[in-house]
């Protein structure tokens, strides 16, 4: 079955051990500024979230790549995959994306983006506090109704 | 290299010049980094006899070598200077993301030295440095100063700054990062206000590298695995913050109560972390690299005491809470609020305000010293208020800013100043708790818990376990803490991740990142080498064993209600044998033998 | 006698103190009673097996009971227990 990355920003802490794992995993040392995912906090709010890019089925960095660079994976269900040896730099996914997060490395003369780690994503692995989470496809749109559910009979038990 | 950038960047603020020389790679490997290698930095240029205030002083910023990887709750900094409080070498500890940008950014410390002429803030960005305007910044609150500098430089850079109690010297000062972690104790930040410098503001784009990823990773998975399986590190700081002390100790009868007059707080409860966590917990909050997340984001709704931010910590609600005799939680929130947003620490400002409370039932102050507020023990209005004005430093609150021994003394009572060395000693009754104040007694920088933490053991049950009432073993156990926790600081781990490692996991994540092959012996080693440093500077500062002490109090008037009443605190009992298993004389002065044998001389 | 709950230990018992007429006579029997009347979340963190969990914490009138006779703690009804999971800070 194919899975998803889902973000909880309400369990997020604001550690970044997912941008540490992340980078760790594509370069074997500790650059969050090459990181695929980023955890942004509001200090004075206090609060935090983690975005990553969302492996649109209708993706706009796929539309506008103009060498098939960027592409629908075909070993791995729901993965947008970046193609190293036929990218040109051109950039135009990094403007296309709505969320920022295809983003362009000078350092690494690269295209940094979500490759879910070929399907285990580290960030899951070390988010110590479930805000990051990698689950079947099915399974992400049930549970999140089923918290809305709860949501729903903790307000009817109340009244009734 | 590994672990260590490779680069120590100095300012002068006199001349205006920004330096980068290379990190001393083989004093790294005996003193690590941070509180290690700021001591050492200290001792090598800094004469022992400088004002604390003046621009001979130095201000030093350091991660550790695991600062910025993701081992485990290992993301800190210290602040190293000589502390105008007590002349010690001053190390506050802080977490946030500020050590990992620094580190980012390239470098292993920032030294800063000299005085600007007017306000100054640092920016750095990578390797470009540059000292900056700062009097549109100057008297603003923390927060403030973060905001208003973030938009001069970038959204996303990390802040330390000051607030106006550094501005103000306070001596009690401290130095904030990221709105809400506190490099808090011995009064760093006013250091840096007597440099004028506001702020330092950094982003960084680089990385920190690891000699042997596969080995780090495996050793970092091992250290997680530990920690989350703890039931403190965890769970229990997650759900609770360190406010969940406050109960334990107050029903094992050792939680100082009206400026340790008692140990036992009848009502403390409605001031523990339970009652937070059901009160003003908004969320947990976890520093950089953190799996505990022990921070706690607050807010008051209670309209006299309204407001929103982070904490308080237990240290701060005892300070504010059972040292004052005050049980209203909304108001110890409110003043520790106070205190982040002006840059105060606020251990030392609760245990100032409890000893003014007992000079005024004294009746050694009255009303016309407090600028007409009653200040008696218990008046929850009246210890805002007196927070409030510490910060500003107005009024009384300039006498309160100075801290406790200053106070008193000033009034001709400096017994009824709970400090060792000067420092306000924290919320753990060493009446109740013995070892605990042979710590506070012979710590290097005074009243503190942090670098001793034997309460771990006689009171909370993490591992082993020593009955807190007896003096046998305790000299030893505070040794093995005090050692640990030189090298843990220095390495630039959080001291909350003994909550499910030790030293065998730190020197093991230690060897893998810099390459440097640590040993658990070669880790503790380097731990006493720092506790050693910082005793030379202390005895060159003119203390002695006579220092070695404990408030009077602690000593000769007995705990009088709770579990541990009747109690005192033998220190002659264990101070003797602390000496000799030190390696010291018995005036406490370091043996050539133990020297030779630390490398320290 | 006075029995106090704190941190996580409240949640098992829903409730931060209790009061009982009748003393048990040991700490062993008390803890069979709590867990009894608590339920397994209770029973699991006080007991390991038929020992003492070394994750909780016990004070008798504010003494830890690994320092008065463990689970053979006699009680009198005069005694104030407290009950914590391991805890900390700092
Ligand atoms: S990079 Fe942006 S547009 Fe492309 S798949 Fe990810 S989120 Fe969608
Ligand atoms: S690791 Fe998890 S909790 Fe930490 S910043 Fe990332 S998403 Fe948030």
């Amino acid at each position: 079955m194919a899975k998803v990355l889902m973000i909880h920003p309400d369990k997020c802490t604001g550690c970044r051990n997912c941008e540490l794992a992340c980078s760790f995993e594509h370069e074997s040392r500790f650059r969050p500024g090459a990181s695929r995912v980023q955890a942004y906090t509001w200090e004075r709010e206090g609060m935090s979230v983690p975005m990553m890019c969302q492996q649109c089925d209708d993706a706009a960095c796929v539309k506008v790549c103009p060498t098939g660079a960027m592409h629908r994976s075909t070993t791995l269900a729901n993965l947008v995959d970046w193609d190293e040896r036929v990218c040109i730099r051109c950039k135009m996914c990094t403007v296309a994306c709505p969320f920022g997060n295809a983003r362009y490395d000078a350092a690494s003369s690269s295209i940094f983006k979500c490759d879910t780690c070929q399907g285990a994503p580290e960030c899951v692995t070390f988010c110590p506090n479930g805000a990051l989470e990698f689950v079947d496809d099915e399974q992400q749109v049930r549970s999140r109704k089923k918290a809305y559910a709860a949501k729903f009979k903790e307000a009817f038990q109340e009244v009734s | 290299m590994f672990g260590w950038t490779g680069t120590t960047l100095r300012v002068d603020l006199t001349k205006g010049t920004i330096t980068r020389e290379a990190t001393d790679l083989e004093l790294a490997h005996d003193y690590l980094g941070a509180r290690g290698m700021g001591g050492k930095i200290m001792i090598d240029e800094v004469a022992p006899d400088t004002d604390a205030l003046s621009p001979a002083n130095k201000l030093i910023f350091s991660p550790g070598p695991l600062t910025g990887t993701f081992a485990p709750s290992a993301g800190r900094f210290e602040v190293v200077t000589k502390a105008p409080l007590n002349n010690v070498i001053a190390g506050s500890n802080s977490g946030g993301a500020f050590g990992p940008e620094l580190k980012y950014a390239g470098y292993d410390a920032l030294i800063i030295e000299g005085k600007a002429a007017k306000p100054v803030y640092l920016w750095i960005k990578n390797d470009e440095v540059e000292i900056r305007d700062a009097s549109a910044v100057w008297g603003h609150t923390t927060p403030d100063t973060t905001d208003l500098v973030r938009a001069e430089t970038d959204e996303d850079a990390k802040v330390a700054c000051i607030g106006p109690a550094g501005e103000h010297l306070s001596p009690i000062a401290n130095i904030m990062n990221e709105m809400h972690r506190a490099a808090g104790r011995s009064g760093v930040g006013a250091v840096m206000g007597s440099k004028n410098l506001k702020a330092i503001a950094v982003f960084g784009t680089g990385a920190v590298t690891v000699a042997d990823p596969d080995r780090f990773k495996a050793a970092v998975m091992k250290a997680r695995k530990l920690i989350q399986a703890h039931p403190v590190g965890g769970t229990g700081l997650k759900a609770y913050g360190t406010d969940v002390l406050v109960n334990i100790l107050n029903q094992t009868g050792a939680l100082p109560t009206r400026n340790y007059q008692d140990g036992y707080f009848p009502t403390a409860d409605k001031t523990g972390g339970e009652s937070l966590a059901a009160k003003q917990l908004v969320r947990p909050k976890g520093c950089f690299s953190c799996i505990i997340s022990c921070g706690r984001v607050t807010k008051v709704d209670n309209p006299a005491y309204a407001g929103y931010g982070e904490g308080p910590e237990y240290e701060s609600a005892w300070a504010f809470g059972a040292d004052c005799g005050i049980d209203d939680l909304d108001a110890i929130t409110k003043a520790n609020f106070l205190c982040n947003e002006h840059g105060i620490d606020t251990i030392s400002l609760g245990s100032t305000i409890a000893c003014a409370m007992e000079l005024f039932e004294l009746g050694v102050i009255t009303a016309k010293d407090t600028d007409g507020v009653q200040l008696t023990f218990g008046n929850v209005p009246a210890m805002v208020e007196m927070t409030r004005k510490a910060c500003t430093g107005e009024g009384f609150g300039a006498k309160l800013a100075q801290g406790s021994y200053r106070l008193a003394e000033s009034y001709g009572h400096p017994e009824l100043s709970m400090t060792c060395k000067k420092q306000e000693t924290p919320a753990y009754d060493p009446r109740g708790v013995q070892g605990i104040g042979l710590n506070y007694a012979t710590n290097n920088r005074g009243g503190d818990h942090v670098r001793g933490y034997t309460i771990a053991i006689e009171v909370l049950q993490n591992g082993a376990v020593m009955d807190p009432r007896v003096t046998e073993g305790k000299a030893d156990l505070d040794i093995t803490f005090q050692n640990l926790t030189g090298a843990l600081d220095s390495a630039g781990a959080c001291l909350f991740s003994t909550f499910g490692i030790g030293a065998g996991e730190l020197a093991e994540m230690l060897s893998a990142v810099t390459g440097v092959e640590y040993s658990v012996d070669e880790f503790m080693k380097i731990g006493e080498r720092i506790w050693n440093q910082e005793r030379l500077w202390n005895l060159k500062q003119g203390y002695t064993t006579d220092d070695d002490a404990l408030p009077k109090r602690l000593l000769t008037e007995p705990i009088k209600t709770g579990p541990a009443k009747g109690e005192v605190n033998h220190l002659d009992k264990m101070l003797p044998e602390y000496y000799q298993l030190r390696g010291w004389d018995e005036k406490g002065v370091p043996t050539k033998a133990k020297l030779k044998e630390l490398s320290l001389a | 006698m006075t029995v106090k709950y704190f941190a996580t230990i409240r949640t098992y018992t829903g409730e931060s103190e209790r009061r009982f007429d009748d003393a048990p006579a040991t700490l062993r029997e008390l803890l069979a009673a709590l867990a009894a009347r608590y339920g397994n979340l209770f029973r699991n963190a006080a007991f390991a097996g038929d020992a003492l969990n070394p994750e909780i914490i016990i004070l008798v009138n504010g003494r830890n009971v690994l320092y008065l006779r463990g689970l053979d703690t006699p009680l009198a009804q005069e005694d104030e227990v407290s009950i914590f999971p391991m805890v900390a800070g700092g």
